[in-house]
């Protein structure tokens, strides 16, 4: 770019594998840990390829009603912003200039106002209302899948307003005026000339709408009532408790996203081909319409039904079993486990060797758990017994932990037989060494 | 035709049904979902925390105390300020200016390269990865650096086991969680105000200035950044505000001893009932965040108008 020299070349590239290291790598390794079959969402220690999440995923009941609050929420917002955000936006383009400054810092307000303000504000006001209404708190004010959609709306209309205002920047009036000149009647002109006009930005300001609303967090979480939405199921899944099935998720957005994405890249190509070949602008932009991946390109609808294909094959293959795979695992974990506990073992006995021949070192701080003047064996176990439990030996925490207290059981008569020997350290004739 | 007023003109350029469904859209819209929730939060935050019966009754009066409580504390507290609530504030917008920086620092050689190349496929599949990220739940993001963060997240893992470190280091303490967290959350914001603002920028100019000897960091300073400087003001401002107000991240990556101020929001809202509280410290976020955008507008002499563009 500035120049070419060779040295600024590689630390662009070196910037941007970091820059995409860090928007795509988190993703990446997030779906990767969806199939391990590891307990935790974890990748380092890979056990087996699994597709099991998916089904814990898709028995998962809470998810699934989350899903469907999610849709509910999700179409009421799009509705309700596509229409406030298309009203605000032809507003905006007539109102008084003097007034055009104050409305645009009124209506851009609500994204930049904090979603938690939004949920506690509508909350509030709607309980208000509730009680001056004088209706019963269970009335449909109160329902969750209400307020959500009005708490989520009054900021995602001002996205669709956007993407609104920078179509009608494009619009030519005069296109209005002829047809009204021409005697069609103003609501005639606003469907036949604006409308179809507006299609393309209805479109994405829709596709926006539902992909807002399905992520929102921060005002949901205080509107949503009794209906959680999956962001809430999510979130409560996430903090409290989470198995590999959410890593599933996730990789299942990715790749729908990756493929949406993909579809959308060769859906324009090909209307730009189509333009550059000179085939009429109607043809290419007029079926330019919601679910845009599905209308007039074979392309696009080759990668859905291939990406459709991957799926239903990744479905299938629960039919795959990595039990035996699992077994393998289990059976390596049983003799790692082994071979730590026979460790501890040896080194237990090694110690008690070196304190036998050491004799009384019992000042010296490895010791200092060791009440000098005590006689009784019980505390000294216990000594003894906590260095099974140090720091060290809790790093690999985990499944193996069941193992771990049988060890400290096995170690507990180990440290018994050592307490005779302790023993000894106190007896008076080893003072004279 | 300003003669015959605003409204009637408005009629009669759109029809009335058109005009009407305008109205009424907008009315709602303005009226019913931005502004009465907002005042009814505001006049909600000075009332007394009363249990429902007793609302719109004698005891019903206004009163500062919970702003009192957010500035001085609990009544009879040793502390003659509310040194955590107070702390907390601080912190998060510290923080959120830190995470805009970040971002800021981040996303601007990316902008720049973007909007200055010549648009081939190449930075076509760019912006394709760079959208991939945004449409995935808000929730899963953090969860994907909690994966990567934890204390047997890749980091340590692939640490410890080439012998780095022993033991695991505590990045959700330390707060790096949280703060790559949110800079990721966020990322987009930053990077396609300032990329729309330089695409339009006019080559030549650096062209010129290079030809007359200007160094790299020169033609940045006083070409591309005042070019770019509706753009970058746009992204931070959205950056500050978003990172500020956040929730999801902090719960999600935060440390057991930090909170975010959110936080403590909603849990007046949540766990403690108070609402009232929740809104005075909702109305106090809200009015510092307009305030530091605010000033930090008139400082740069950005207009309210470049913002979402």
């Amino acid at each position: 770019m500035k120049s070419n020299s060779p040295l600024i070349k590689i630390f662009l590239g070196l910037y941007l594998v970091i820059f995409f290291g860090y928007l795509l790598g988190p993703l990446v390794i997030m779906s990767i840990t969806g199939f391990n079959s590891n307990g935790f969402p974890r990748v380092a220690p890979w056990e087996c390829l699994t597709f099991e999440w998916f089904e814990v995923l898709s028995n998962d009941k809470r998810i699934i009603n989350g899903i469907t609050n999610s849709f509910i929420v999700g179409i009421g917002t799009v509705i309700l912003s596509v229409v406030m955000g298309l009203a605000g936006s032809l507003v905006l383009i007539q109102i008084w200039p003097k007034l055009r400054s104050t409305y645009y810092t009124i209506v851009i307000a609500p994204i930049l106002i904090p979603g938690v303000v939004l949920g506690i504000s509508t909350l509030v006001f709607w309980d208000r209302i509730n009680v001056m209404l004088g209706f019963s708190s269970d009335s449909f004010l109160h329902n969750g899948i209400f307020q959500t959609i009005l708490g989520q709306s009054t900021f995602i209309a001002s996205y669709c307003m956007l993407v609104f205002v920078a179509r009608l920047q494009r619009f030519d009036t005069g296109l209005t005026e002829a047809a009204l000149d021409l005697g069609a009647t103003n609501a005639q002109a606003f469907r036949k000339i604006l409308l179809p006009f507006l299609r393309p930005a209805i479109a994405s300001a829709a596709v926006l709408a539902f992909l807002a609303s399905f992520e929102n967090y921060n005002t949901t979480t205080f509107t949503f009532g009794k209906f959680p939405t999956l962001t809430i199921e999510l979130a409560q899944k996430v903090r409290y408790g989470i198995n590999p099935s959410i890593s599933v998720l996730a990789f299942i957005i990715v790749a729908l996203t990756i493929i949406g994405a993909l579809s959308f890249e060769i859906y324009q190509r090909r209307k730009q081909l189509a333009l550059a070949n000179g085939a009429p602008v109607g043809s290419v932009s007029g079926n330019f319409q919601l679910p845009k991946f599905m209308r007039g390109n074979p392309a696009s609808i080759v990668l859905l039904l291939v990406a459709l294909g991957g799926f239903s094959s990744i479905w299938f293959a629960n039919v795959y079993s990595p039990d035996a795979c699992k077994v393998e695992v289990r059976e390596q974990k049983r003799l790692i486990q082994q071979e730590q506990i026979e460790a501890i073992k040896q080194q237990q006995l090694l110690r008690q060797q070196e304190e036998a021949q050491q004799g009384p070192d019992i000042f010296s701080p490895d010791n200092s758990l060791v009440p000098k003047t005590d006689s009784e064996p019980a505390t000294q176990g216990g000594g003894s017994f906590g260095n099974v439990f140090a720091p060290q030996n809790l790093d690999e925490a985990g499944p193996e932990s069941d193992a771990k207290e049988d060890a400290g059981g096995s170690e507990a008569s180990t440290t018994n037989s050592g307490n005779s020997t302790f023993g000894n350290v106190f007896d008076p004739s080893n003072l004279d060494q | 035709m300003k003669s015959k007023g605003f409204m009637t003109d408005f009629f009669e350029r759109n029809g009335l049904a058109l005009g009407l469904y305008l109205v009424l859209a907008v009315g709602f819209w303005l009226v019913i979902l931005i502004i009465l929730p907002q005042l009814s939060m505001l006049d909600f935050s000075f009332r007394h925390h009363l249990p429902p019966p007793e609302m719109g009754g004698p005891k019903d009066v206004y009163t500062l105390e919970h702003y009192k409580f957010l500035v001085l504390g609990a009544q009879g507290s040793d502390a003659s300020y509310n040194v955590v609530d107070l702390g907390v504030f601080a912190r998060t917008l510290f923080a959120a200016l830190f995470v805009t920086l970040l971002d800021l620092a981040l996303c601007y050689p990316l902008a720049y390269y973007l909007g200055q190349s010549n648009g081939g496929g190449f930075v076509r599949v760019l912006v394709l990865l760079l959208i991939i990220p945004y449409w995935v739940n808000e929730i899963l993001r953090a969860f994907a650096f909690r994966i990567i963060f934890g204390d047997s997240g890749v980091i340590n893992e692939m640490l410890m086991s080439m012998g780095v470190i022993d033991a695991p280091l505590d990045f959700i303490r330390e707060n790096i969680a949280l703060y790559s967290g949110l800079g990721y959350a966020y990322i987009l914001l930053m990077i396609f105000p300032i990329y729309n603002v330089i695409e339009s920028l006019d080559r030549n100019q650096i062209e010129a200035a290079r030809d007359m000897g200007s160094p790299w960091w020169r033609i940045h300073w006083r070409i591309v950044i005042p070019y770019a400087k509706p753009g970058i003001s746009s992204g931070c401002t959205m950056v500050f505000m978003l990172s500020a107000g956040a929730l999801a991240a902090p719960q999600i990556l935060g440390g057991p001893s930090s909170l975010w101020f959110t936080q403590i929001i909603y849990q007046w809202f949540n766990q403690g009932g108070n609402w009232p509280r929740g809104a005075a410290y909702a109305i106090v976020l809200l009015s510092v965040c307009i305030i530091i955008v605010l000033s930090m507008m008139r400082l740069f002499k950005v207009k309210m108008g470049d913002l979402g563009k």
